[in-house]
């Protein structure tokens, strides 16, 4: 009935990852079978980047990798050795400002339940990254991997693109 | 009528009320921080999981733990042998008519393919799986029946043997009846008659935050629950009658909650095994669903099949209407008795009919649990009922939306409830809307003409839905202000914040009430320890219920407010209002500060003020009417939403843009229903066949059409704040009929099921192009 197969866990087969996790500098031990979120999300503290599937399906987990956007249900956790990684907890600036895609989401409406907005932000971030003008249509298009229950999608693209104008106004708002 | 308090605010402009203010609860979920049930963690926690039945109807024969018991890390397992056997409410509403007591934690009989039959606690997840592959199960089975048909025809295995109640056969609950007028005469009077089969698939509610609970235990044997529910208040009251404890030993909390839509009111097994295993383990243990399992053990809804007749005369005037309705209730029956009764007595309202015999049944069958989801019963029968007037309409030689006006329910007219209806809100949105889309003769002017295989078409549904579960369940809210010695204020509410909004909804009406700024009030929920009893977030009602008693509690604390500014101000307390803060003796310029009136040291029996209030509510309903532009591909069978305009009626509109995203979302739904969404089941042995996202399709950004809700407030209801009646639920209903009139309406194919898939699109047209050849 489970997702995985049972495995047994040997009681000393860790690893030890270096990366950066939100600019800093971070060493951890992990299993060679412990997925990037369930590291995030259990060694590390960092339960902003949700489980919704665990398979890759739902777009709850988003993360950046080295600028990409992956779902670290798919990533194993030794995978991100020497890599860059960003979590929605990195997305706020150093004194707690928030970055565009946040103050939008925040304005339009765009979270309800909220489960599934780390990983839209993350998401959107990528997309505004490689297209900082997009139409809606590639709006929606680029966040057809991201599934939400709650709003339609009606105000969460509404958000994508009142954040997009806003960073083209004044790009140095987004720091990373 | 108003249970508004004298001297309360009441009418007037409103300064809160009515503007979309920034949410309470949003900037912790955009930065992360928000905790949902999954993300907590304490000391020494353990991870559980639950063993599936992989049969799903049989009795267990053996059960073997040993080897589980054994394997390094695990440190509980549970079968039905090692737990309390009592019977209860799958859905905790104590002992209402609308939900059924015939579960138990764990059984020695399953009822349906992956049902719980043992649960492991261990130091991983990982570690309590390889334990769930050492648990050995024999089952004998028994014969499955997946369908209502096989489990109601003659001789059929009983699914529920042993239950108390003296009930036919796999009936849940006695048949409902609801009968007025008189059916036969009805018939008699009627110059058109039309008929027809109608038949609901089972969509799930797939919401994103897979259920999760921790529980633990204190050295004094109290047991504190984290739990993603909607009824934080019903759970305490299940756990603690089942795990045979007092109230004040249990807690329940829920601070963050990743959407439920009505299933998350049940129990599923997993918070009873999970407090279990935690006292055996003296640890706390968390339970994580998986995807799968939302799938497997969530709640659906009720798939059904109606049998409708409807009577009409020439002009349009319905004389008759006669169903027979048959819901599914799966394996258990949760709130099969609410539905059945709530969507079988839909049909009395909506559309004017003084002849009236509905019947409803509810069936337990070899599948997964029907349970309560977004409207609960209605969006069935409503789909089958707008279909048959636009059915009706075209044999009438009328337009579609016209029928529906004429015969609209009016001012006056009976609401499924018993109650009279209040306003003219159903005409209003069909007024509305024809006016929005440019509706004239049978549909908008047409913008595009048919594109090579493209056709085009227009539809449009209809739908009333109640605020608050009267008079299935005596529904309460209660609320709690505190005004503190600086005048900020704080709401205690047990209302369930599901990410509705409606958190900042009550802030925006204790307020508007206090005459304090939005920012000066806070919001405390989701610990039963110190809020108020509140039965729970279900049934359109958190604004209409928990907003009204938000609203009391407010109106007495400012009573006690302004007492105090007037002792200050030495004048008397009629003569004063209070607005921003501000109290003013009115029609002058002497004020005071809230603040300054406020603070303590002036002879005063206390630094603050509390102020109760509580609500009963009967009922108040809702109107719509959703107006959908579709594509059909006459070639693929593919039909796409192209643009939808919600007009709804609600009375008071709190927050514009929580409401307009509670319309966005139940759209979003119900066109997923309407023509992708359905949990299959594999008739002969019960199982799933689709338990996950890229098998269960749901609309995704880019499938998604513009929406463009309009929002009225024309007929407001005397028991809601200001007027304000439900949202939630509305916006599911009217968008699936509303989709199948407009297939109907580009290719002259009806479709009286959903999902209307692509194949079954494709299979009408191929049929439609013989029978012309034919002819």
């Amino acid at each position: 009935m489970s997702a995985r197969t049972p495995r047994t866990v040997p009681a000393t087969g860790t690893r030890q990852v270096h990366c950066t996790i939100n600019g800093a500098a971070v060493a951890f031990a992990a299993a060679p079978f412990r997925t990037l979120l369930d590291a995030l999300r259990l060694e590390l503290g960092l339960t902003g980047t949700k489980k919704g599937c665990d398979v890759g399906d739902c777009g709850a987990c988003t993360v950046l990798v080295d600028g990409e956007p992956l779902n670290a249900c798919l990533m194993l956790a030794v995978e991100a050795e020497g890599r860059r990684i960003e979590t929605v907890e990195g997305l706020a600036g150093p004194a707690g400002e928030l970055h565009p895609l946040q103050r939008e989401f925040l304005r339009c409406g765009a979270a309800q339940c909220g489960f599934c907005t780390p990983g839209m932000l993350m998401m959107s971030k990528a997309l505004l990254a490689s297209q900082p003008a997009p139409s809606e249509a590639e709006i929606r298009f680029g966040l057809a991997g991201n599934i939400c229950r709650c709003t339609g999608y009606t105000k969460i693209v509404e958000a994508v693109a009142a954040a997009a104008a806003s960073l083209s106004a004044s790009p140095g708002e987004d720091r990373q | 009528m108003s249970p508004e308090l004298p001297g309360s605010r009441s009418g007037g402009a409103l300064d809160i009320v009515g503007t979309s203010v920034r949410r309470s609860d949003v900037v912790e979920k955009v930065t992360g921080s928000a905790r949902y049930a999954a993300d907590l963690r304490l000391p020494g926690m353990l991870f559980a999981r639950m063993k599936r039945s992989t049969v799903a109807h049989a009795f267990i024969r053996r059960i073997d733990t040993r080897r589980a018991l054994a394997l390094p890390g695990v440190k509980a397992v549970l079968t039905h042998e090692d737990v309390p056997r009592v019977l209860h409410y799958g859905s905790p509403m104590p002992r209402a008519a609308s939900c059924t007591r015939d579960q138990y934690i764990l059984d020695r009989k399953v009822r349906y393919w992956g049902e719980g039959v043992a649960a492991v606690a261990a130091v991983s997840e990982e570690v309590a799986e390889e334990a769930l592959a050492l648990i050995e199960v024999e089952y004998d089975e028994l014969p499955v029946m997946t369908t209502t048909e096989a489990a109601e025809a003659a001789g059929a295995a009983l699914i529920h043997g042993d239950r108390a109640e003296a009930l036919q056969g796999n009936l849940v609950v006695a048949p409902v009846r609801f009968e007025r007028g008189d059916i036969e005469r009805g018939f008699a009077e009627a110059e058109l008659v039309v008929e027809g089969e109608y038949e609901g698939g089972r969509p799930t509610p797939a919401y994103m935050e897979p259920n999760a609970c921790l529980c633990h235990w204190d050295e004094h044997g109290r047991l504190t629950v984290h739990i993603s529910t909607q009824t934080a208040f019903m759970v305490r009251g299940a756990m603690a009658e089942v795990l045979g404890l007092p109230l004040n030993r249990v807690r329940v909390l829920c601070e963050h909650f990743g959407g439920g839509f009505g299933a998350k009111q049940d129990l599923f097994q997993s918070e009873f095994l999970c407090a279990l295993l935690a006292r055996r383990a003296r640890r706390p243990v968390m339970m994580e669903w998986t995807r799968k399992e939302t799938f497997l053990a969530g709640r659906s809804r009720h798939p059904v099949k109606i049998r409708l007749r409807q009577g009409f005369r020439r002009d349009g005037t319905i004389t008759a209407r006669q169903a027979s309705l048959v819901y599914n209730s799966g394996a258990y029956g949760s709130h099969g008795p609410g539905v059945t009764a709530v969507g079988t007595s839909s049909l009395t309202s909506l559309y004017r009919c003084d002849n009236v015999l509905l019947e409803g049944r509810c069936v337990y069958t070899n599948s997964p649990i029907a349970g309560a989801y977004r409207g609960y019963g209605v969006v069935q029968a409503y789909y089958a009922l707008d279909i048959q007037l636009d059915e009706a309409a075209r044999q009438l030689g009328m337009d579609p939306a016209a029928l529906k006006l004429k015969n609209a329910v009016r001012e006056g007219d009976l609401a499924p409830s018993g109650h009279a209806i209040v306003g003219h809100g159903l005409e209003d949105c069909i007024l509305r809307g024809r006016q929005e889309v440019g509706w004239t003769g049978t549909k908008p002017p047409p913008t595009r003409p048919p594109e090579g295989p493209l056709r085009f078409g227009w539809g449009m549904g209809c739908e009333m839905h109640g605020s608050s579960a009267y008079p299935g369940i005596k529904e309460q809210g209660n609320a709690l202000v505190k005004v503190h010695e600086d005048a900020s204020a704080t709401l205690y509410t047990g209302t369930a914040g599901l990410g509705t909004g409606a958190h900042t909804a009550l802030a925006q009406i204790v307020a508007e009430e206090l005459g304090l700024a939005f920012e000066a009030v806070n919001v405390v929920h989701g610990d039963t320890d110190v809020v108020p009893w509140d039965i729970g977030a279900f049934a359109s009602h958190t604004t209409y219920m928990g907003g009204m008693a938000a609203k009391l509690a407010a109106a007495e604390a400012r009573r006690q407010l302004l007492e105090r500014a007037a002792s200050r101000l030495q004048v008397l307390p009629a003569g004063l209002e209070i607005r921003g803060g501000i109290v003013r003796v009115a029609g002058t310029d002497r004020t005071i500060s809230a603040r300054d009136a406020m603070w303590p040291g002036h002879g005063l029996p206390s630094p603050h003020i509390v102020a109760h209030g509580t609500y009963t509510p009967t009922k108040s309903y809702s109107f719509a009417a959703h107006f959908v532009e579709v594509q059909v591909d006459t070639e693929t069978g593919q039909v796409e939403v192209l643009q939808v305009v919600p007009v709804h009626e609600v009375g008071r509109v709190v927050h514009p843009i929580a409401a307009q995203g509670q319309v966005e979302g139940g759209v979003q739904q119900g066109i997923g229903h309407t023509l992708t969404e359905n949990h299959e089941i594999d008739p002969v042995s019960g199982r799933s066949l689709n338990a996950s996202f890229v098998d269960y399709k749901m609309p995704l950004a880019m499938d998604m059409p513009p929406i463009r809700t309009l929002l009225l407030e024309t007929a407001p209801d005397p028991g809601g704040p200001w007027g304000a009646k439900g949202i939630g639920e509305d916006p599911i209903i009217a968008i699936g009929p509303a989709i199948a009139n407009a297939i109907f309406d580009a290719v002259g194919v009806r479709f009286r099921h959903y999902p209307i898939t692509p194949e079954q699109v494709l299979r009408a047209l191929r049929m439609q192009r013989e029978q012309v050849r034919d002819a």
